[in-house]
């Protein structure tokens, strides 16, 4: 296979190159967890509950219990009372969550009793034949009913539903709106949506009484997970063995299992047989808590009449169902890049938390900032509407240009990086702008609706913790560490060991990769695996598009030391100063003397048997670790909510083209061209991949994707028949220009990239969609913009036109 | 996701199979494609005692001219694969609605299982195959232990996902009128979310047209707007004598919602579904005509 040349001068590094991963991903080689098979494995299924809130009565599991293949009926009540409550992200001890509920139930889809069988089948018969007696109680489904102090409560032990609620003011916010020429106000929405991968969430536990050790397989991406798992169980963390070396089919935040596990570990243990629950659709829609954000945001925004935005406001409300996981924290990263890629001075964000009865909210995809995103690239757009002004040229005036990076915003953050003028006009390039304009022109002189978009966003990437002690003083994590173990053995070859599941990111690629580049070896040949839980190093997991930043840099500092014992070896043995040898290919020379050489071999069979080779105290073996801290990590907040958030940013444009059937609502994406600058991609075709598929995230959550609830709480895209996930045939061609602005703070100039397409895609989408609408005087900003919706906003001013003629 | 459990016969003939109905009768499901009944299976929704697997009985996969009383027609098996159905080049000569409405039907993989008669006895009331035969009144021939009888489309749609098919029947062949006489044109078009997804609204039309290109005969459906498919034969006959312009055109479209009755639900409001089937009934009218005048 052709190996291009890397563009940025290293030898590996930014080289298109196969990645580790995929021909066993496609030639359906993949170990999953549902592959994982035990003897004597029992399978569990979910009683779950039909009501959105109600008080259990009884549970009669009687029948249950009789019926074939069945060996245990689990209840809240029972299992609550032996294990502790799940980990919550903010200071709420009276929000009690347990895998099972007990005595009352908060969501329509909760698990109330888990049923253990020999078959998965036999499991759901049994189900069937639980009877449990409910009275049905009132429930709240609307946010802004659910803030109100007389709204019924989900959680009465905590007083209100509110989770979190703060008023954040960065600078002169009301001086600026008090000076500026302009004012604009308008909301928002966000609906409830998700990544909904193709695994569903799958936990299989084993109890190995012998060594007292739970072994747990689960397709999880979730930092802290062994000590959240121990913690609830009331095990020792030395206890939990999880198999980080499972593939993980599918995540992007949702797969935290967390629940899942516990009641698997816990029935392991009680039953003495390995113990597997793996979801199904209907499970993992309702009742799997992988619903994102469901925001309602109010806008506020202050300019003058150049276009120059002065400040904004924005609060935002979201609805994160019936139990706090991590997600109050989702509204805690967009403080990272709150006045998004702009010079705005001063800013105001009230961050609201609610609980309602509905299915709980979990991490998805670039943590919050997705619809922040989407909500100020409305505003923008709002705002060249109201001044007449041409949307690229706003923006071209707000964005930080390039020689004030790097650049402090008013919530505290420094950007590392930037070129956001150079990457928004590449982008226009590419889609050959001046063209696009003209058809947009033209197919609006045919009479259909035409509109083109242009975001410009941020990806906050390296994630670190800072929103943890913003969001719960009591909290004060200002580490969120990864690591590399690298070995060398004894025949030469090299092995790197991360501690971390991987779902799809391509961890062993970017290791490899890395090694690679530092030691001068050929990365198809290094060896890159998963260490169990039991013998990691610490790591946050792959969140917060944190690995090519964080492993990778682990990566590089355990190399660079084994490689710095490499040339202590070598100095030693050819009687001169390390400072004068040459390192060529893991081979190791005197400077201008190339036949004074120890080739790896040699250094490698020195290091590991001849001892008496070896300079005096190095340790023997090649193997060396590095933990790494977040760059810019390592601080708490200020009193005022000012803190160094993600270290590093990186930056996209969207540029879309779409067409709306006016008779029938149908949006069609006819163009699609990105502009992205991630610094240096370690492997080009997984930022390319990662990209369209954040892209592809970015259709379904713009026009398709809504997790609907009745006003009664009932969940109504529960399956794949109303849950739409958008196709390859819903899905344009991509384009995608590159563009490189190294971050200072990172060891090879590299951002993440693990958000990259959804992080501006649904806002570059809207933008085209309401300069489609303009014309028709109609404006949108709600997600999704189904059919329906944008139907009744064309239809809207033609009735009231017809109803004025 | 594990459907309840069931006993499976595969059935070897048609005769068999429909022994074997007669025998488990209410209890029974015949197995076509499965591309509906089998997840209807797996969340539970549908509860067979019995399976009666058709899939390997060849004399169900017929597509060939009819003769005898089916003289006039096309004739399908009950078994035929969509996608064979879709790519059969003397069907699509026939009777060009089926493929025409086959180009909206899932994907390449579903169609690749599901078969014609499937979708007809599923009667979706959005599916687009119970449209095309009840826009053209096929003739739907049902095979039981005793006998068989022919249903005309027009009495075999009783409400959604509710036929004619008896407990102890199986639909064996469907009979596709073939027009003749003037020039013929026909087209479906719908409006799904996605592609692949029941439409929302699907319409579909066929006209015949004198040398003069005036109206001899049209008929005009429409699916997802009622709880079966809605052949609009006053509106359509309405146009018999006109030269379907698009004066024409839009006062027949304009009627058409008058004999509907759609539901709302969280994708489409029932003025939406109203409003659809008013302009995809002119925009396939206007495809039919032109079609025609091309013939």
């Amino acid at each position: 296979m052709a190996e291009k040349t890397s563009p940025y001068g290293f030898r590996y590094i930014g080289a298109k190159r196969r990645t580790k991963e995929d021909p066993r991903f496609v030639t359906g080689r993949g170990r999953y967890a549902a592959d994982v098979q035990l003897h004597g494995m029992l399978h569990v299924a979910i009683v779950a509950s039909p009501y959105p809130s109600a008080r259990i009565r009884s549970i009669d599991a009687q029948a249950a219990r009789a019926a074939p293949g069945v060996h245990y009926v689990l209840t809240g009540e029972e299992l609550c009372s032996q294990i502790d409550s799940l980990y919550i992200g903010v200071d709420a001890p009276k929000v009690k969550r347990y895998p099972l509920a007990r005595d009352v139930v908060r969501y329509a889809g909760e698990w109330v009793v888990a049923v253990v069988a020999e078959t998965r089948a036999q499991a759901e018969d049994a189900a069937e034949l639980v009877e449990v007696d409910y009275e049905s109680l009132p429930c709240v489904v609307d946010p802004e009913e659910a803030i109100r102090p007389d709204a019924v409560q989900v959680h009465p032990d905590h007083g209100g539903n509110v989770l979190f609620h703060r008023r954040f003011v960065w600078g002169e916010v009301d001086e600026a709106f008090a000076r500026a020429q302009h004012r604009l106000s308008f909301r928002a929405r966000w609906g409830r949506s998700a990544t909904v991968p193709i695994e569903t969430f799958v936990a299989l536990a084993q109890w190995d009484a012998g060594n007292e050790i739970m072994d747990v397989w689960a397709s999880i991406q979730m930092p802290k997970f062994p000590e959240q798992l121990a913690r609830a169980l009331r095990m020792p963390a030395n206890a939990m063995r999880v198999h980080f070396d499972v593939d993980v089919g599918g995540s992007y935040g949702v797969k935290r299992g967390i629940k899942h596990t516990l009641l698997v570990c816990w029935l392991a243990r009680r039953l003495g047989r390995p113990v597997r629950f793996l979801e199904d659709r209907l499970e993992n829609m309702r009742g799997g808590d992988m619903h994102g954000p469901d925001r309602i945001f109010d806008m506020q925004v202050a300019f003058d009449g150049d276009g120059i935005v002065r400040a904004w406001k924005i609060r935002a409300l979201d609805d994160v169902g019936a139990y706090a996981g991590r997600s109050p924290l989702q509204l805690g990263k967009p403080v990272s890049a709150i006045c998004g890629p702009y010079r705005i001075p001063a800013v105001e964000y009230e961050p609201i938390s609610v609980m309602t009865h509905k299915t709980p909210q979990e991490a998805v995809r670039g943590f919050g900032q997705s619809p922040t995103n989407f909500a100020m690239e409305c505003t923008m757009d709002r705002v060249a509407r109201f001044l007449g002004m041409d949307r690229v040229e706003l923006r071209r005036r707000n964005l930080i240009r390039h020689d004030e990076f790097p650049y402090r915003i008013p919530s505290g953050t420094t950007y590392d990086s930037g070129d956001y003028h150079a990457v928004l006009d590449k982008a226009l390039a590419a889609a050959d702008y001046p063209a696009l304009l003209e058809r947009r022109e033209a197919a609006r002189r045919a009479g259909r609706l035409a509109g083109i978009g242009v975001s410009t966003c941020l990806e906050p990437s390296g994630g670190n913790s800072s929103f943890e002690p913003l969001f719960n003083p009591k909290n004060e994590t200002t580490t969120w560490m990864d690591s590399c173990l690298v070995r060398v053995d004894l025949n030469g070859t090299i092995t790197g060991v991360m501690g971390t599941s991987s779902s799809g990111q391509g961890h062993q690629t970017l290791v490899s990769t890395v090694l690679g580049e530092i030691f001068e070896r050929d990365p198809s040949g290094i060896r890159v695996v998963h260490a169990d839980s039991l013998n990691a190093l610490p790591s946050n997991s792959p969140v917060g598009s944190r690995m090519a930043i964080m492993l990778g840099g682990a990566a590089a500092g355990a190399a660079r030391r084994i490689r710095d014992n490499l040339m202590a070896i070598a100095a030693h043995n050819l009687g001169v100063a390390a400072s004068d040898l040459e390192y060529r290919n893991g081979d190791i020379s005197v400077a201008g003397q190339p036949d004074r050489l120890l080739t790896w071999d040699q250094l490698v069979e020195i290091a590991h048997r001849k001892y008496h080779c070896m300079p005096p105290g190095m340790e023997p073996g090649l193997q060396a670790q590095f933990v790494w801290e977040v760059p810019t990590g390592g601080t708490l907040p200020t009193a005022d909510g000012q803190v160094q958030m993600y270290p590093c940013y990186s930056f996209e444009v969207h540029v879309v083209y779409v067409e709306i059937d006016p008779d029938t609502g149908k949006p069609d994406l006819q163009r699609y061209v990105v502009g992205h600058d991630c610094g240096v991609m370690i492997n080009p075709d997984i930022v390319h991949g990662m990209t369209c598929g954040g892209v592809a995230h970015g259709v379904g959550a713009a026009l398709y994707e809504k997790f609907s609830f009745s006003d009664e709480g009932q969940l109504l895209a529960g399956t794949f028949m109303d849950y739409l996930i958008p196709s390859s045939l819903e899905v344009p061609a991509i384009d995608i220009v590159d563009h490189c602005t190294p971050s200072p703070l990172t060891t090879f100039g590299q951002k993440g990239s693990g958000e990259a397409g959804y992080l501006g895609g649904p806002a570059g989408i809207a933008c085209a969609i309401n300069d489609a609408l303009a014309p028709v005087g109609a404006a949108i900003a709600q997600t999704p913009m189904s059919h329906l919706a944008l139907w009744s906003l064309i239809q809207a001013p033609r009735d009231a036109g017809q109803r004025a003629a | 996701m594990k459907s309840a459990v069931f006993e499976y016969a595969l059935a070897g003939s048609l005769d068999e199979a429909v022994e074997l109905l007669a025998q488990h009768g209410p209890e029974a499901k015949v197995l076509a494609g499965g591309q509906s009944l089998v997840p209807m299976m797996a969340m539970r929704l549908a509860r067979p005692s019995w399976l009666v697997n058709v899939n390997e009985i060849a004399a169900l996969k017929g597509c060939a001219p009819g003769t005898g009383e089916a003289s006039g027609c096309w004739v399908t098996g009950a078994g035929l694969r969509q996608v064979d159905a879709e790519r059969h080049a003397g069907l699509a000569a026939g009777v060009p609605l089926i493929a025409q409405g086959l180009r909206w039907v899932g994907h390449v993989q579903t169609k690749n299982r599901g078969t014609v008669g499937g979708s007809l006895v599923h009667a979706d009331p959005s599916a687009e195959l119970p449209l095309v035969a009840r826009v053209l009144d096929a003739g739907l021939v049902l095979r039981r232990r005793a006998g068989s009888r022919v249903v005309a489309a027009a009495q075999f749609f009783d409400a959604p996902f509710v036929t004619a098919v008896e407990p102890d029947e199986c639909l064996a062949e469907i009979r596709w009128p073939v027009w003749t006489g003037g020039r013929i044109g026909s087209a479906f078009e719908e409006v799904s979310i996605r592609h692949g997804d029941y439409a929302i609204v699907a319409a579909c039309a066929q006209v015949a047209l004198d040398e003069q290109g005036r109206c001899l005969r049209a008929v005009l459906g429409v699916g997802g707007a009622s709880g079966t498919p809605i052949a609009v034969e006053p509106v359509a006959s309405a146009l018999a004598g006109t030269r379907l312009d698009e004066s024409d055109i839009e006062a027949a479209a304009a009627a058409v919602g008058g004999h509907l009755d759609p539901t709302g639900d969280v994708h489409a409001s029932v003025e939406y579904r109203l409003h659809l089937a008013r302009v995809l009934c002119a925009r396939v009218l206007r495809a039919a005509r032109d079609r025609a005048l091309r013939a």
